[in-house]
């Protein structure tokens, strides 16, 4: 008797006609009235997808060799130094990966703070507040956001936004949150534009229009009846959204969150442009100047000796793709979860 | 019908979609405990008139309605009506189950949440009484915490009944609540509303004759958004008075 229930988030079922084509090949029974035309065609189509789909394999499992391949030199040398040490001096052939590393998850971890809740906002007003002709307006507006070169953003931030938010933002911010205890040195030292704030903001800024168009996707698809139903028991809009469209769509919620994060991750001119680029740091404020893994990647290949520095930003990267396999993992987890505590 | 009390009244009600005059003039009272059924062929305009008695169309900016439309006595359609009371005292049950995607019991707690603050213990009594009152306490007291969408359609639907009872409304509005079940499921549904007129006015919309017949106390027989007659269920299927009515329900039309 399951016939009138809702499929769980949408997931379409896709059937399966391997045993078809396979009663098809391998009977040669009746159905074979076309000359075998048809049997060709089957068998040269389930080839190419696959072909097509292995080839997705070979690319990661070959990147996944060429970077620990190219990362073997420092792996050898330093060990796991390499991720615990602060110090990155070319010349001395001292490397030490944790400033790119705390810059890279903080300037995603500040993106994401920002980016969630303003692009959940954005999508609730587009799917269930705003009139037709702005839903279709805004709505491409945000889609064209999204086509904007990461570069330009880089330039806007370091020219137009850095000093600006080095003239308002930042003594605004050291004044309200600088003083709260805890958080407070977080949002200390000089007010200088460029560091680790801005580029977390210049992040945020690029991957709202992702989240907010998956979220607005996702939310468009909670059928009209079941918020109906919502409403009909004396629900207000706020009530139905929280209440009913966002445990509908959750799981679809999450994956816009996650690619956002991967976007942030993974981002090299746009914070190469604003995140200062100094591999010293000392204070935990977020003022602070600070490098990336992507933009000291971007920054030092093109002059790094062959040897261990070349083997260094390699290991980088190598770290990098460990990082976002194991945002992917956790984001996987997260929703296994979720789904199993509605069973 | 003078006997009874009426509980919803239209008076020279009109509704439009856009332009579109979807209902003409319609003026019915809807008795009191009863069970009343709108019948009438598809676009009759049967779901669009259920639909106006919680508001619905407010959902909708081009849908409007014209007239007067009183629920024991207040009109409804007044702005300054506040929707969330009108739609907590008015419960509305629709074609296909609508579960929430939370667990059995957060179903039903849900929408009395929204308008009262209980202990967890009145909490876990109105979720009995409400599932009691659907016929559905026995097959699901052991599960509450599993999802309301793990339940069979037949199940879902009398879970959607009893979340809109666990409300405490006087009006159940039911639109072709069988329509998605099947014989064994519908049969139940049946015997429930049979049961729950004793407390709440029930408005059913169905496309099935046999069970306007069988569930009914009165019926609205309507066509092309005007309301052509009505009267007692007996009255309506043994002995109409409009030949129109009459064409409908021995089938030589709709």
């Amino acid at each position: 008797m399951q016939s009138g229930n809702l499929s769980e988030s949408g997931t379409a079922v896709v059937p399966d006609f391997s045993h078809k084509l396979g009663g098809v090949m391998g009977n040669g029974s009746v159905l074979q009235t076309r000359g075998g035309k048809k049997d060709f065609g089957d068998i040269a189509f389930t080839w190419l997808v696959r072909v097509v789909a292995m080839l997705v394999l070979l690319t990661l499992l070959g990147i996944i060799l060429a970077l620990v391949w190219a990362s073997l030199p420092t792996i050898k040398a330093l060990g796991f130094s390499f991720l615990y040490t602060k110090e990155w001096n070319p010349p001395m052939d001292h490397y030490g990966a944790v400033i790119p590393i705390y810059g890279t998850l903080v300037t995603s971890v500040i993106a994401l703070v920002i980016a969630v809740p303003v692009s959940f906002g954005i999508a609730l007003f587009l799917t269930e507040l705003a009139p037709v002709w702005i839903r279709r307006s805004l709505g491409t507006a945000i889609e064209l956001l999204a086509a904007i070169p990461s570069i330009v953003y880089g330039m806007w931030g370091l020219l137009v936004f850095a000093p600006v938010f080095a003239k308002y933002g930042q003594p605004a911010i050291a004044a309200t949150l600088g003083k709260v205890p805890v958080i407070g040195s977080l949002f200390s030292g000089p007010a200088m534009g460029i560091g680790l704030l801005t580029a977390g903001i210049i992040l945020a800024i690029m991957i709202i229009p992702f989240i907010a168009a998956v979220m607005r996707d996702v939310f468009e698809i909670t059928p009209p009846m079941l918020k109906e139903s919502a409403y009909g028991l004396g629900c207000t809009t706020w009530e139905v959204i929280w209440g009913v469209v966002l445990p509908y769509s959750k799981v679809g919620a999450v994956g816009g969150v996650m690619l956002g994060l991967g976007r942030a991750l993974g981002e090299t001119m746009a914070v190469t442009f604003v995140i200062g680029n100094t591999n010293f740091l000392s204070s935990p404020s977020l003022f602070m100047p600070g490098n990336s893994i992507t933009s000291a990647v971007a920054n030092e290949f093109a002059e790094a000796s062959p040897g261990l520095h070349t083997a260094a930003l390699m290991e980088l990267s190598l770290v990098l793709f460990v990082i976002t396999l194991i945002v992917l993992m956790i984001s996987k987890w997260f929703l296994a979860r979720m789904s199993k505590m509605e069973k | 019908m003078s006997e009874f009390t009426s509980h919803i009244e239209f008076k020279n009600f009109n509704f439009f979609y856009g332009k579109y005059h979807a209902l003409k003039d319609i003026n019915l009272a809807i008795p009191h405990r009863k069970v009343t059924a709108f019948i009438g062929p598809s676009g009759c305009g049967k779901s669009t008139l259920l639909r106006t008695i919680n508001r619905m169309y407010d959902l909708y900016p081009d849908q409007r309605a014209e007239g007067k439309l009183t629920l024991g006595g207040t009109n409804i359609l007044e702005s300054d009506i506040d929707v969330s009371m009108l739609r907590a005292k008015v419960g509305m049950v629709f074609q296909k189950p609508t579960p929430f995607p939370m667990s059995i019991y957060d179903n039903i707690a849900f929408g009395v949440r929204l308008h009262e603050r209980l202990t967890k213990a009145d909490m876990d009594d109105r979720v009995e009484w409400a599932l009691r009152r659907a016929a559905l306490w026995d097959e699901v007291k052991d599960k509450l915490g599993k999802s309301g969408m793990s339940l069979s359609g037949g199940q879902q639907q009398r879970l959607c009944i009893a979340r809109g009872v666990a409300v405490k409304p006087e009006v159940l509005l039911l639109d072709e609540p069988t329509s998605a079940l099947d014989p064994i499921s519908t049969m139940r549904i049946e015997e429930l509303v049979d049961e729950l007129q004793k407390e709440f006015t029930i408005v059913i919309v169905t496309h099935n004759m046999q069970q306007a017949a069988r569930i009914s106390d009165f019926t609205a027989y309507m066509y092309l958004g005007e309301l052509i007659e009505f009267g007692n269920t007996d009255q309506i299927f043994v002995k109409p008075s409009k030949k129109q009515t009459e064409d409908y329900i021995t089938g030589r039309f709709g």
